[in-house]
């Protein structure tokens, strides 16, 4: 009995084992799951090496190559999915119930604009986190040109705190009125590469395609000390989005509509006016060659008569790496523009269409920019960086005796950075410029320019950062006399916590004459211009406190007050022995004013909201009277939501009345009720829906801009965009 | 906490409502378009007495807002009108500010106030000229026959104003402003 009860329970404990072990087996085996999914940008691409964690869990995983992520073995639950990577925002996904079966979820990461110590900015010439800089900085995220259909980068700069457009001239912190392009106080680069044209010295922002444009940063205040002439009001740095690892082909296009003018007088046309847009983009990587290139064509009927455009725009970045410590990168940019040419209203009865005598009025563009930039690690911590580039611009307009004109300009950089210790770091080079022009309107004038530079970032063992730099530039514009020019500048950060940072610079800026500024030569509505021999360089000394403050972890305040001092500034002017207009260093003016932002990120990741405020107080010191085309008070504010695949904007834009404009050209009847001008409120909407979750790696966009149909000029005479409609999308595969 | 959610979205849109509504008109608007009948301007007739000299390239109607007082003062900021050619060799010469002229570049209703200068203004240089130096003076108006100095030309609001009349003595110039 014993014996065979033994044997009973043996049996049974046999079974039980098996029963427990098959149940555990099912358990274990039957009831996991997986979640995988791919991680991209806002463009589409993969990101690789992306975090992600399941909360409150030890299971995890990291983005491949290719973006992709899979987390194995997971059992049934309810779980909150955290996707990481440096330089884009987190996402927390909750509630991924795993019941029945595995999940796939693939997001989007948003490129981190704000708050965030990872931001890196180059715009000093080498990569520096944006809470280190000493001087006010501002990004725009390349994802809002698509978003927003910016098709040019001058809309989108109009929405920077701090910066105003008049037309196409850019004004931070007031230092550009509007000198009708023969000259910038504000320097745009390319990568890098300065980017404006050798006859007037102007920015062409239409040049620069949109789609590959991955960032832009924007230094306020003079940055002479490091780039020389031009960019005694600050510098705007284009940065060209990375080449892909995998073959990545982009296709965007919008079509959009003006409404009609809000007033029946206005209503030239009858109807409502298209424009549209497409681009094809495609970037790819070959063993050590990779490149992007594109081509955009825009269309514009305009809600303007004489203001209708086409502009074919080529760009093609091409990267060769010899090893991975040096490459050389070919950038081509070239443009084609065949347009009206709208100056001015009739008058405000017929506000949208030029006067009759410019009635027909064009103009044809053809612009070409080539550079090429070799880096290379020469020794451990030392890097070069060689850039070479040309640009050249042509015009002519269609006039009885045509205004043409052709510049070349040729341009050489040498560049070496050093790491010398863990404590300093030296930036210096020296570059040179040489142009040539052949011009009705500005004869034919060379110019050349040298300068050499020379800056060190010392970081304390305290959190304080002092950059001390010093640039001497030399410049000769044709019969003009030469002149040289030194720029220091001195720049302190210093960090109380983590988040509460001062910044403070002061320096000085120069600027040059361009060759428009002192050689043009033309005569229009009994107005003759004449050019000016004894012209010379304007200076400054700016100064700049400020403040940035993260009190909780979703508010960020930035603040700062600043001056500038011009000397010498170039304006046209009246010569009272001729009564002839020129370009001459007539005033001694004063700029100086504050700043407030404060982000809000109300929901992380889905809600936030921004406002800033400027004012500025822009003075011709001599007459007493305000600078001309300087709004005193500037306010933008913005909306941001995203959530599921939607993300929906608004923004909202206000300038005040701008107290001087160009009254001789009232005075003089040449733009008749020229002296109508209000305030800036524009509100603009924008609705986009992701189809990434459905397989589909597409973006659609909807944009209603100047919602309101609010009627207002930045120039005399000249009604900017009225309400329009438009529709885009973005198709990568 | 769903609640503060959408208490936080609606607080932020509503906000950026309230923001855009403060934009409550539609900024610029035509200006009303002037009835022919009040139109603002002047006309008068000029009248040449003797003949033209040889040296003389070219004669205009000139209009100053404030007066010739020093060189500075003959600006272009401060010619408010300045007339087509008047052809050469004429003996009588009618005129308005609704003709062409090279200031202001469109023709149209002429701002009202007072004109401290209106004169004929002379040049003999090859090409014409802004500057001060190259202009003569052959002639100016004058109100209630006092020739001692310039007469002002008040033009009211929607008034035309006649006989802004001038004689031209090409052999007894009237003096000369400063410069």
């Amino acid at each position: 009995m014993r014996k065979s009860s033994k044997k009973y329970l043996s049996k049974l404990f046999l079974l039980i084992s098996i029963a427990v072990a098959l149940s555990t087996y099912q358990i274990l085996y039957a009831q996991v799951f997986t979640i995988s999914g791919k991680v991209l940008d806002s463009k589409s691409n993969p990101i690789p090496g992306v975090n992600v964690i399941l909360l409150n869990t030890n299971y995890g995983a990291a983005t491949n190559d290719e973006g992709a992520y899979e987390i194995l073995n997971l059992p049934s639950g309810n779980y909150t999915i955290e996707f990481s990577a440096i330089g884009f925002e987190k996402i927390r996904k909750e509630n991924v119930v795993l019941e029945n079966e595995s999940f796939i979820l693939d997001v989007i990461l948003i490129e981190s604009v704000v708050l965030t110590d990872e931001v890196l900015i180059t715009a000093g010439k080498y990569e520096q986190k944006k809470s280190d800089l000493t001087v006010s900085t501002e990004i725009i995220s390349g994802k809002e040109f698509t978003e927003r259909n910016f098709s040019n980068l001058e809309d989108a700069v109009r929405f920077v705190p701090g910066v105003t457009m008049t037309e196409d001239q850019i004004s931070i912190r007031g230092s550009n009125g509007y000198s009708r392009g023969t000259g910038s106080r504000a320097l745009l680069a390319i990568d890098g590469l300065p980017f404006y044209t050798g006859d007037s010295g102007d920015i062409i922002w239409e040049m620069i395609p949109t789609l590959e444009i991955q960032k832009v940063e924007i230094i306020k205040g003079a940055s002479s000390s490091l780039y020389g002439s031009s960019a005694i009001g600050g510098v705007i740095n284009s940065l060209t989005r990375d080449i892909s690892d995998k073959p990545l082909t982009i296709f965007n296009g919008f079509y959009g509509v003006y409404d009609k003018p809000y007033y029946n007088e206005w209503d030239w046309s009858g109807g409502m006016r298209p424009f549209n847009g497409l681009t094809l983009s495609h970037s790819q990587q070959i063993e050590k060659f990779g490149f992007n290139v594109s081509l955009t064509r825009l269309e514009e009927s305009s809600y303007k008569q004489d203001d209708d455009f086409k502009k074919y725009i080529g760009f093609l970045k091409a990267v060769y790496n010899f090893t991975p410590t040096s490459s050389l990168t070919l950038l081509a940019n070239t443009f084609n523009k065949r347009a009206g040419q709208f100056l001015y209203w009739k008058d405000s009865r017929n506000a949208l269409v030029p006067p009759d005598q410019n009635l027909g009025d064009r103009i044809e563009t053809n612009r070409y920019l080539f550079g090429l930039i070799y880096k290379s690690l020469l020794v451990d911590q030392v890097l070069m960086n060689i850039k070479t580039s040309y640009y050249r611009n042509y015009f002519k307009d269609n006039a009885d005796i045509p205004n043409e004109s052709t510049s070349n300009l040729y341009r050489g950089e040498v560049q070496l950075h050093s790491t010398i210790t863990n404590y300093l770091v030296l930036t210096g080079g020296v570059e040179g410029t040489l142009s040539g022009v052949e011009s009705s309107l500005f004869g034919n004038p060379d110019a050349f320019s040298l300068g050499a530079y020379l800056v060190g970032d010392i970081n304390f063992s305290f959190p304080l950062i002092a950059s001390i730099g010093v640039r001497y530039d030399y410049s000769k514009l044709d019969s003009l006399e030469g002149s040289g020019a030194v720029s220091p500048k001195l720049g302190l950060n210093y960090k109380l916590s983590k988040d509460f940072i001062l910044r403070s610079s002061l320096g000085t800026g120069f600027r040059a004459p361009t060759t428009a500024e002192a050689f043009t030569s033309t005569a229009t509505g009994g107005i003759t211009v004449k050019p000016n021999p004894n012209i010379k360089s304007e200076y400054n000394l700016t100064f700049e406190f400020g403040v940035n403050y993260t009190p909780i972890s979703f508010v960020n305040i930035d603040g700062a007050v600043f001056q500038n001092e011009y000397y010498d500034m170039i304006e046209p002017g009246i010569d009272p022995e001729d009564g002839l207009v020129f370009f001459s260093n007539l005033v001694r003016a004063r700029i100086q004013g504050g700043e407030a932002g404060v982000i809000l990120n109300l929901l992380p990741n889905e809600l936030s909201l921004s406002f800033s405020y400027t004012y500025l107080w822009a003075r011709d010191l001599e007459t007493g009277t305000a600078l001309r085309y300087r709004p005193r008070h500037i306010f933008y504010s913005g909306l941001d939501f995203r959530k599921w695949n939607f993300d929906f904007g608004i923004n909202f834009r206000y300038t005040s009345r701008v107290e001087e404009i160009d009254d001789e050209l009232v005075d003089l009847g040449i733009v008749v009720d020229g002296d109508l001008r209000v305030p800036v409120y524009t509100t603009d909407v924008n609705l986009g829906y992701n189809f990434i979750t459905y397989g589909l790696p597409m973006n659609i966009y909807l944009n209603i801009k100047n919602i309101f149909n609010y009627n207002y000029v930045e120039l005399i005479g000249n009604i900017r965009k009225i309400r329009n409609y438009s529709f885009g999308f973005n198709l990568a595969f | 906490m769903e609640n503060i959610k959408y208490f936080k979205l609606q607080s932020a849109i509503l906000l950026l409502i309230l923001l855009a509504l403060a934009c409550d008109d539609h900024g610029i608007e035509p200006r009303p378009e002037t009835p022919a009948d009040k139109i603002s301007g002047f006309r008068g007739k000029i009248t040449f007495v003797n003949e033209w000299p040889d040296s003389i390239k070219r004669a205009f109607v000139v209009v100053f807002k404030d007066p010739l007082l020093d060189p500075t003062d003959f600006s272009i900021f401060n010619l408010k009108f300045l007339s087509r050619e008047i052809p050469l060799e004429s003996p009588v010469y009618e005129y308005s500010s609704l003709d062409s002229a090279f200031i202001p570049e469109v023709p149209g209703p002429f701002p009202p106030g007072s004109y401290a200068y209106v004169a004929v203004a002379q040049q003999s240089t090859p090409e014409i000229s802004l500057a001060r130096k190259d202009w003569f003076v052959s002639g100016i108006y004058y109100t209630s026959g006092d020739t001692t100095q310039p007469g002002k030309m008040v033009i009211p609001d929607s008034a035309f104003v006649e006989d802004i009349n001038i004689t031209v003595d090409f052999n007894n110039p009237p003096p000369q402003p400063p410069g």
